[in-house]
């Protein structure tokens, strides 16, 4: 395969999504996560993908550990505590992903935390 | 002769300023000749002087009185979210320092007295979405101005004696890349050097030089694909993955007109290339200019010279952090500079390679470094899934951020080295090339001890050239702050609970401590305010390292802020 197109396989997918990001800083985060909602495939969305590739660096172990940030596996916090943690983040502790996820994204991600098992 | 007069007056001014109750009414202008000369009373850029010894040759505060050290006076500066991690500069009697948000002090060097303060306006709803952030490591000073970075991808410029701004220079679309800048930047020549974050992002990692005098940016340097050459080390248009950048600040050798600055690791972090990383795995072939040291014409950007001190980095072990000590050996001009996997190369002034040794006992990313050639022997390229054997060292590196020191008067090179590692699974994941979710790690991983042993923290003691050791001291936990010594025979130590340790030089025994109150990862200077030296040290903790240690410690971790800091002063009672 060519590399042009390689790279077209690999990246217009996720430069489609970039779109969300583009979003003007400030806007609000409900209409910022319909945005991302109209432009990302949410069937494609892999959650243990993303503890791999950015939640991971603080929710160790894929979030069966504590790390930088606390283990999320049995965690006994509310669905609705952590999509605020999520969209809002905390100063200094994590950051603010309410431009990143649909509410779609965000719910799988909690299914993933509640089905975390030891490795 | 012209740069023999500016000396002697920068001498003749620093007398004056002894007499007087007002630091710096009478200061000579810091610039370029002023830093290379590295006054004994003065802490001019980063690391000291162009010559990044992180040394001071005061010696007022020596091994035989420093039992008498006590605190001078603190100041607070408030929002320190994720601690203190600067390093202050001292021109004249004032101290210059920052905070988080890049919130920036000038304080009378002796009394603490503000004399100005500022802090920019920020796109705070940026900084909300940021992982690496909102600490910032310093300023540079030069031509009557202080300059100072912002994670908004700006660098503004304030006067000197006022704090009003002179310039504010956009250079980095912060809110398309997330990343901007959070190290200090190097003035030299007329020019502001400064380096934007990069790494785990995908971007292409620029470096910067703009006019000091008026804010305009004169070039540009891309630390991902920035040449022809480079862009064919990136196999199947990874370079849109990118990484890279130069978050920490390098030097000025001002023989060559050379600009030398250390480079981050490329995205993802961990590849899944298996052996075959030339043409196989996320992000194919060696990865220029990414965990490297570069050289660039200070007046065009233009590259030099290079030395890849990792190609292909699958270990996140930039070459951004790392001072550039720059030494005069038997006839040789020489520059040694430690790589974060604790491997500390040796370089001529053109980057040839002259030696590589290593400070960690716990290493085995890469069996060995070959010192003649640099190769990389016995590397562990990973293929998706569980790694059997941990990873050594851990993902915060064999050596910080912050600064080892060298000590002309002891020809000793003193540096902290990091014993741990860890575990990680790794995966293959989607090439991400726009940050949406910021980071591109391709690694699910967890802190570990060494094998067969606990994780530790060293200070050594070593000839910077031959890595030959003289003395070292453990501590329980790995001190991640910067490492001072001085003329009075002097290293000091500020470490992670807290605690300043001073010890004898020559041997190493323990002569003083006191303690800050809370975790250190940032800078120590010493510096001269009327007639009296002063040792100046930021505490405060919390960031992507010191994250990692209440729940790997436990015991004073569990309960330090990461939230606060102060600087706090020393001097004899």
């Amino acid at each position: 395969m060519g590399s042009i197109a390689l790279w077209r396989r690999l990246y217009v997918p996720a430069l489609a999504s970039m779109g969300a990001l583009a979003a003007p800083v400030g806007a609000g985060i409900p209409a910022a996560a319909q945005q991302a909602a109209a432009t990302t495939n949410d069937s494609t969305f892999d959650p243990a993908q993303l503890f791999a590739s950015t939640c991971g660096f603080c929710h160790s172990n894929g979030g069966r550990s504590a790390g930088k940030a606390p283990q999320l596996m049995n965690t006994a916090r509310s669905d609705e505590f952590i999509i605020n943690r999520i969209k809002n983040g905390k100063e200094g502790r994590m950051p603010a992903f309410g431009q990143a996820f649909t509410d779609a994204q965000i719910a799988a991600i909690i299914k993933y935390i509640r089905s975390l098992k030891p490795e | 002769m012209k740069k023999r007069t500016k000396y002697i007056a920068a001498a003749a001014g620093a007398v004056v300023i002894a007499t007087l109750a007002a630091p710096s009414a009478l200061a000579q202008p810091v610039d370029t000749a002023r830093i290379e000369a590295g006054g004994p009373n003065d802490w001019l850029t980063y690391h000291g002087s162009y010559k990044s010894y992180n040394y001071s040759s005061l010696d007022q505060i020596n091994s035989n009185n420093v039992s008498d050290l006590s605190v001078a006076w603190i100041h607070i500066p408030g929002r320190s979210t994720r601690g203190l991690q600067s390093m202050p500069l001292a021109a004249d009697g004032v101290l210059y320092y920052t905070g988080s948000y890049s919130r920036t002090f000038a304080l009378n060097g002796a009394t603490g007295e503000v004399i100005w303060s500022y802090f920019p306006e920020l796109d705070e709803a940026l900084i909300s979405r940021q992982t690496h952030s909102p600490y910032n490591r310093g300023v540079a000073i030069g031509e009557g101005k202080v300059f100072v970075g912002t994670m908004d991808g700006r660098l503004i410029a304030l006067d000197m004696k006022t704090g009003k701004p002179v310039w504010d220079t956009k250079l980095i679309d912060s809110q398309k890349l997330t990343v901007g800048f959070t190290g200090a930047p190097l003035y030299a020549k007329g020019i502001v050097i400064i380096g934007a974050q990069g790494g785990e992002w995908p971007g292409r990692g620029p470096i910067f030089g703009v006019d000091a005098a008026t804010g305009t940016k004169k070039w540009e340097f891309l630390t991902v694909a920035g040449t022809d050459e480079a862009m064919k080390t990136w196999g199947a248009d990874s370079w849109r993955t990118g990484g890279g950048g130069g978050w920490m600040p390098g030097t000025y050798d001002s023989e060559t007109g050379t600009i030398w600055w250390g480079t981050a690791n490329p995205a993802p972090l961990y590849d899944w290339s298996g052996s075959d990383y030339k043409t196989q795995g996320a992000r194919p072939g060696d990865n220029l200019y990414t965990s490297s040291v570069i050289g660039l014409d200070i007046d065009t950007g233009k590259l030099k010279f290079y030395h890849q001190e990792l190609p292909h980095d699958t270990w996140d072990f930039d070459s951004a952090v790392g001072e550039f000590v720059m030494l005069d050996r038997d006839g040789q001009k020489l520059v040694v500079h430690p790589n974060k996997s604790g491997y500390i190369f040796v370089y001529d002034r053109s980057a040839n390679l002259k030696n590589v040794w290593r400070i960690t006992q716990n290493s085995n990313f890469v069996r060995d470094i070959d010192p003649k050639t640099g190769e990389l022997i016995g590397r562990r390229d990973f293929s998706a899934g569980k790694v059997d054997e941990p990873l050594c060292p851990h993902i915060s590196g064999g050596v910080s951020f912050n600064s080892g020191s060298y000590n002309p008067k002891t020809g000793l090179y003193y540096k902290l080295g990091q014993e741990w590692c860890m575990t990680l699974t790794v995966q293959k994941t989607t090439p991400i090339t726009a940050p949406q979710a910021q980071l591109n790690l391709g690694a699910d991983f967890k802190i570990a001890p060494p094998p067969g042993g606990e994780i530790y923290g060293h200070l050594d003691a070593r000839d910077p050239v031959t890595g030959a050791k003289k003395w070292e001291v453990r501590f329980p936990e790995p001190p991640l702050a910067s490492v001072l010594s001085t003329g009075g025979n002097l290293v000091f130590v500020p470490d992670s609970r807290g605690v300043v340790h001073a010890y004898n030089a020559e041997t190493g025994a323990e002569l003083w401590s006191h303690s800050d109150g809370t975790g250190h990862q940032g800078g120590i200077i010493s510096y001269s305010a009327n007639g009296k030296q002063y040792i100046a040290v930021v505490a405060g903790f919390g960031g992507m390292a010191t994250d990692d240690y209440a729940p790997t410690f436990g015991g004073v971790y569990k309960s330090m802020p990461r939230d606060d800091g102060a600087l706090v002063v020393y001097s004899l009672k």
